[in-house]
């Protein structure tokens, strides 16, 4: 682990390949000073840990406005409550329980949010960890062969193939509901404009366009094995007043089973996207 | 319930679209003498249950070779040991986790099993462990017309390997390549059996309905799985040890209902040859 000076912003590598440790203050975080240094560490290490920061809601809110701006929650507030609770969430528990499985948030969406913000408010006495995995540097490493062959590939996804992996025998009322969030086409590869290119997986991949089905699932669940092998993973166990922020179209991530009932609380942020899937 | 003698056979109906319990003796059961008769009740009630009849392993397989043509499974011309227990299964303790899901036995064969015979040998605590079981004769039958219009002549591929999404959404691809090697194989989804009588074919094998969009297969596939199972053709069989239950492989679906792995359930199972392929 290498702790590097960059002019007034101090992080150090988790793994040579994913996340990076954060170590400034609270107050040099909030300066704004330090702002592009950390966006362009985020777009190079994809997830970026804030060890026992202790942000408040509202310290949250002006740091991720700072970093680029606060986007609207799913129904309009700015600081989400991320729980399994059903007091806590009513019918949006229910889709939470996708996120115990590995996923990218948005890919319903033409133009998928830029990076999620979690607070650590309270943790689960078992499991509850938070699992990433780099799907840009998965991406370096496949060999050319394999670059080749998925270059051009485009794959359908829908929530209601996400919400399978957890309700695999569902009620026609839940299969319509989730039905009636639509579906996307995406390609497989992403650039970004920078020209970095990413695998898009998770569970909302559905089916490789134009290819046999068995193929497909092996396209589809072979390269997210491969993205989510030790290299490119970090599993992040968290401590009260941890903040993680990751980007959002280069990380598959998933939280760890543990009992909604615990109390388990994170308040997340979103910074808004600013780039389409595809250009 | 209505208790009817029909010669020597004393059975009584558990719910009215599935289900019958047979209050015959070992002795009886076993002299062979109403075998025709139990076979006819099988194909209409889809589950019979024999309560307590403390069948040993050999009088099992005596009892299934009344029944029709005794189906090896393996190697092993007895009784197959069906436990999550990976000590006891190693195997297919693994594979048995699809069993967990409504399904049919054999979807990949072209000549599916007859029946299967579970006795319990060791149940799981109460309130876990049951089997359940959905009449898919009765649950086709009582359809609207313009369902089965729309239905009666789609096509469904099977495939193992889909199942394993049921248990494993995030399998490893060795993983799905071994399951993907079983094979999959095209059926009907509603089976016109020779009686004339027909049933849904459906289960966690189904992987999609061909020729239909992706979604309106998940519609179909779930939408009648959820109808079939529905309360009234479900019969959930709470196990006594000494239990003994039947079920019409072709015209029911079933599952096992969760238990833990490590309680120690034990089931001994033996199956009849089948007598008729899948209708195409």
């Amino acid at each position: 682990m290498s702790v590097v000076e960059k002019s007034r912003l101090r992080s150090e590598e988790i793994k040579p390949k994913i996340g990076s440790r954060v170590v400034n203050s609270k107050d040099e975080l909030l300066s704004g000073e330090l702002s592009d240094k950390i966006n362009a560490l985020l777009e190079h290490r994809g997830v970026l840990i804030f060890p026992q920061v202790h942000f408040t809601d509202e310290e949250q809110l002006q740091f991720t406005g700072l970093l680029g701006g606060v986007a609207k929650e799913i129904r309009g507030e700015e600081v989400f409550k991320v729980s399994l609770d059903e007091k806590v969430n009513d019918k949006v528990a229910e889709y939470l329980k996708g996120s115990l499985y590995w996923h990218i948030d948005g890919t319903m969406n033409e133009i998928p949010i830029r990076a999620s913000m979690l607070t650590a408010k309270v943790l689960s006495p078992e499991g509850g960890d938070t699992d990433f995995a780099n799907t840009a540097s998965s991406y370096e490493d496949l060999d050319d062969a394999t670059k080749a062959k998925i270059a051009d590939l485009r794959v359908v996804h829908s929530l209601w193939r996400s919400q399978l992996y957890h309700t695999p025998e569902p009620t026609m009322e839940q299969l319509e509901d989730w039905q009636s969030k639509g579906e996307a086409e995406l390609p497989l590869v992403c650039t970004s404009k920078s020209g970095r290119k990413s695998i898009v997986l998770g569970n909302t991949a559905h089916y490789v366009k134009d290819v046999d089905p068995k193929e497909s699932y092996r396209i589809l669940h072979g390269l997210r094995e491969f993205s989510t092998s030790e290299p490119y993973n970090y599993t992040h166990k968290w401590t009260v007043g941890d903040t993680v922020i990751w980007n959002n179209r280069t990380s598959l991530h998933r939280a760890t089973p543990y009992d909604p009932a615990s109390g388990r609380m994170m308040h997340r942020t979103i910074l808004p996207g600013m780039e389409a899937w595809e250009n | 319930m209505s208790t009817t003698t029909q010669t020597q056979l004393n059975q009584e109906e558990i719910k009215p679209s599935i289900g019958s319990r047979i209050l015959n003796t070992k002795a009886e059961l076993l002299s062979g003498e109403i075998a025709g008769e139990i076979r006819g009740l099988l194909e209409t009630r889809g589950v019979l249950v024999f309560p307590q009849i403390n069948f040993t392993p050999d009088e099992q397989v005596a009892f299934t070779k009344t029944l029709g043509t005794f189906a090896p499974e393996g190697d092993d011309e007895g009784v197959t040991k069906i436990t999550l227990d990976v000590k006891e299964n190693p195997q297919s303790a693994e594979y048995l986790k699809g069993s967990l899901y409504w399904h049919i036995d054999g979807t990949r064969n072209e000549v599916p099993i007859l029946a299967s015979l579970l006795s319990c040998k060791v149940p799981s605590p109460k309130g876990t462990g049951n089997t359940g079981f959905s009449n898919t004769y009765s649950a086709y039958d009582a359809l609207p017309d313009e369902t089965k219009a729309e239905i009666d002549d789609l096509h469904v591929l099977h495939a193992p390997w889909a199942s394993l999404f049921y248990y494993s959404p995030e399998p490893a691809l060795a993983m799905l390549k071994g399951m993907q090697a079983i094979g999959e194989k095209e059926l009907p989804l509603v089976w016109e059996h020779a009686s004339g009588r027909k049933s849904l074919v459906l289960g966690c094998t189904c992987h999609h309905v061909i020729g239909v969009d992706h979604q309106k297969s998940a519609e179909i596939i779930h939408g009648l799985r959820e109808w079939a199972t529905s309360p009234e053709f479900t019969y959930s069989h709470e196990w006594e040890v000494g239990d003994l239950v039947i079920w019409d492989n072709t015209g029911t679906m079933h599952r096992a209902e969760a238990y833990d792995p490590e309680c120690g359930r034990m089931m001994l199972r033996t199956k009849l040859e089948g007598e008729e392929p899948w209708a195409n």
